[in-house]
């Protein structure tokens, strides 16, 4: 690798505060007490976290989103990734119709699908339910479609040779395709969870139960509640943001390492 | 160990023309058989077809007795080294070995202890926690046969395993797959473009050209008495001479045939000797260590000599190539069959 260069480094730097003042901004804001900031003074509290969490219950939405993102990015991932080992190792019938259908479904967008899945659900009775949030998400063409490709990209020796040592398809798909794809899967468990975690729309309309209320809802919902005085109560509202956005950071900063390089290197000549 | 029979084989892959073109061959248990032939000519996709790893377009594969073109990889008890490798990138030189006996349950500790013993023979123990990516191509070669190695399966397919190893180290192994024939007893069917190794190792041998399985025999009668001419170039080195039988005193009587002489056979002199023999012109001579490859030209054409060092003094550059009679081999002119014609007319 060359040295770094200080004037890229340098220009570096500046480009990410650049894209990260508003967060900082609203992450310093989020420790201010109102009162002192609307008079234009620094009066550093933590009165705003306890408020939205006590008084609004951002810990509930917080654990209700990370129930939610949580489920739909494991199971979406583990049906995407079966998917995708599927439609890039076998030929059978009918399944480049399939693949063709897979990729059809990315050129519908999610609104149009919303009143349907809120009857199909309704008549099966699942709003206001988890399963009500979780399932219609789960189903992700775009992840088995990325992860095909990534698949097929895994030298076809490497089965052959897991099945000479004796492992059934199975294994072959979470012994060895796994690992090797998990840069991908990773990279693609981040994307989806994100997205979830920012779906704002389907709670908005699945749940009416405030027990079952995602952070995005519960964001929202503090705007509508109009709690300050003289309008919005700014410092609450960015302290409901730091909760929104905390958990998403940390998860990027915990996988960040393992999205960046393929391992496929040294397995065949 | 297993028997395998391979019957009238025929493979085309889904896009291109037919690769093997009816392979019969009847392997006895434990029989240790290397296949060689020019590159492209079929070996690795025989050897995928007893695998299981392909499907044969028409014919039947049978392991002992049964049928078995239908049964899938995991089901054959084959242990297979591949042409390429094959090693799992994201699992350490110990773990790429243990795999196959961790699929068939065996403890951690036991498999560990399997792995590391035969890492102790392929001479890998100082890489044991490290990953193919960080290995050499020799050292990634030998990971590939440890993996096979550490199984105890009753046949092995091994596509040129020692192909890219040090001589030392290739001799080594050579010893090591020896032993391990011995050992375990198991069928072994083994690739490779090393004379050397298809002469010292097999039981039999099989001569491939082109999709057609030339001759299969035992490897002095493939080297003595070759089936046709390919098989009779392919095997041997310096490769034999060939030259119309019409130019070789004493050989006329064969007529048009082609006569071959290995370049062993053949003496060099200063003088002419008593019996049947050419003159000849040293063009060069190439040192092979104890003995010399002398490059002649003759009145029948280029010939190959292997002579000791001191067969002929420094500078001498007008010979004599002698031979015996009987040993030389002929074959027809126009099929390159081998033919026995009568000498006595
Ligand atoms: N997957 C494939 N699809 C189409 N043709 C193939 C495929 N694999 C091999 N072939 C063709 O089949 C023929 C035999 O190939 P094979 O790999 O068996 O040769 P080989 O004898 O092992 O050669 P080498 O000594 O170079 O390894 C070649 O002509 C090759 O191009
Ligand atoms: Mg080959």
């Amino acid at each position: 690798m060359k040295p770094d260069n200080p004037l890229v480094t340098g220009l570096a730097l500046v480009a990410g505060l650049i894209f990260l003042s508003p967060a900082l901004y609203s992450i310093w804001m989020s420790f201010q007490a109102a009162d002192a900031f609307y008079a234009g003074k620094l009066k550093f509290t933590l009165d705003n976290y306890a408020l939205a969490i006590g008084q609004y219950h951002f810990a509930r939405y917080l654990l209700n989103s990370i129930i939610v993102s949580g489920l739909v990015t494991v199971i979406g991932i583990t049906l995407s990734t079966m998917a995708a080992y599927a439609f890039a190792r076998y030929e059978f019938p009918g399944g480049n119709f399939l693949f063709g259908a897979v990729i059809a479904t990315l050129m519908i967008p999610s609104h149009i699908s919303l009143i349907p899945n809120y009857l199909t659900l309704a008549k099966v009775d699942l709003l206001d339910t988890y399963a009500g949030l979780i399932l219609p998400a789960i189903s992700n063409g775009f992840a088995a479609f990325f992860l095909r490709q990534y698949i097929r990209g895994i030298p076809r020796a490497l089965d052959e040779a897991a099945y000479m040592d004796g492992a059934r398809p199975w294994q072959v798909l979470w012994r060895v395709i796994v690992p090797i794809a998990k840069p991908a899967i990773l990279s693609m468990g981040l994307y989806v969870f994100i997205t979830e975690w920012n779906n704002y729309i389907w709670p908005l309309v699945a749940v009416g139960k405030e027990d079952l209320y995602t952070l995005q809802i519960g964001l929202a919902r503090l705007y509508r509640l109009n709690p300050g005085e003289g309008g919005i109560d700014w410092p609450l509202v960015m302290a409901a943001s730091t909760i929104t956005i905390l958990p998403v950071l940390i998860g990027f900063v915990l996988i960040e390492r393992h999205l960046v390089r393929g391992i496929t290197m040294g397995a065949v000549k | 160990m297993s028997s395998i029979v391979l019957q009238d084989i025929r493979k085309s892959y889904k896009s291109g023309p037919e690769v093997l073109h009816g392979v019969s061959m009847d392997i006895e248990p434990g029989e240790f058989i290397v296949i060689v032939g020019p590159s492209g000519c079929g070996k690795s996709t025989l050897l995928r077809l007893i695998a299981g790893l392909e499907h044969c377009s028409s014919g039947t594969i049978s392991i002992d007795g049964k049928t078995a073109n239908d049964l899938p990889p995991q089901d054959r008890d084959i242990a297979m080294i591949f042409q390429n490798y094959a090693l799992y990138p994201h699992m350490t030189v110990r773990e790429n070995i243990a795999f196959g006996l961790e699929l068939r349950g065996m403890r951690k500790a036991e498999r560990n202890a399997r792995a590391e013993s035969v890492a102790e023979t392929l001479q890998l123990t100082p890489y044991l926690d490290r990953k193919p990516g960080a290995l050499s191509g020799g050292q990634r070669q030998r990971v590939a046969m440890g993996r096979a190695m550490a199984r105890n399966a009753s046949t092995f397919l091994m596509d040129e395993p020692l192909s890219n190893l040090d001589n030392a180290l290739r001799v080594a192994m050579r010893t090591e797959i020896k032993e391990l024939h011995r050992q375990l007893g198991a069928t072994m069917i083994y690739v490779t473009h090393d004379q050397t190794e298809a002469l010292s190792l097999a039981d039999r041998i099989a001569v491939m050209k082109d999709g057609h399985l030339l001759q299969f025999a035992r490897p002095e009668t493939i080297y003595d008495r070759p089936q046709n001419r390919f098989v009779a170039s392919f095997l041997g080195m310096p490769a034999m001479n060939f030259a119309p039988a019409g130019k070789l005193p004493g050989l006329e009587a064969a007529g048009d045939a082609m006569v071959g002489l290995r370049p062993e056979i053949l003496s060099v002199q200063e003088q002419r000797p008593n019996g049947p023999a050419v003159n000849a012109r040293l063009l060069f001579s190439e040192m092979t260590g104890s003995d010399t490859i002398l490059h002649c030209d003759t009145p029948a054409g280029r010939m190959t000599v292997t002579a000791t060092r001191r067969a002929i003094p420094e500078g001498k550059k007008e010979l004599w190539i002698g031979y015996d009679a009987k040993d030389a081999l002929f074959f027809a002119a126009d099929s390159g069959a081998r033919i026995e014609p009568s000498l006595q007319d």
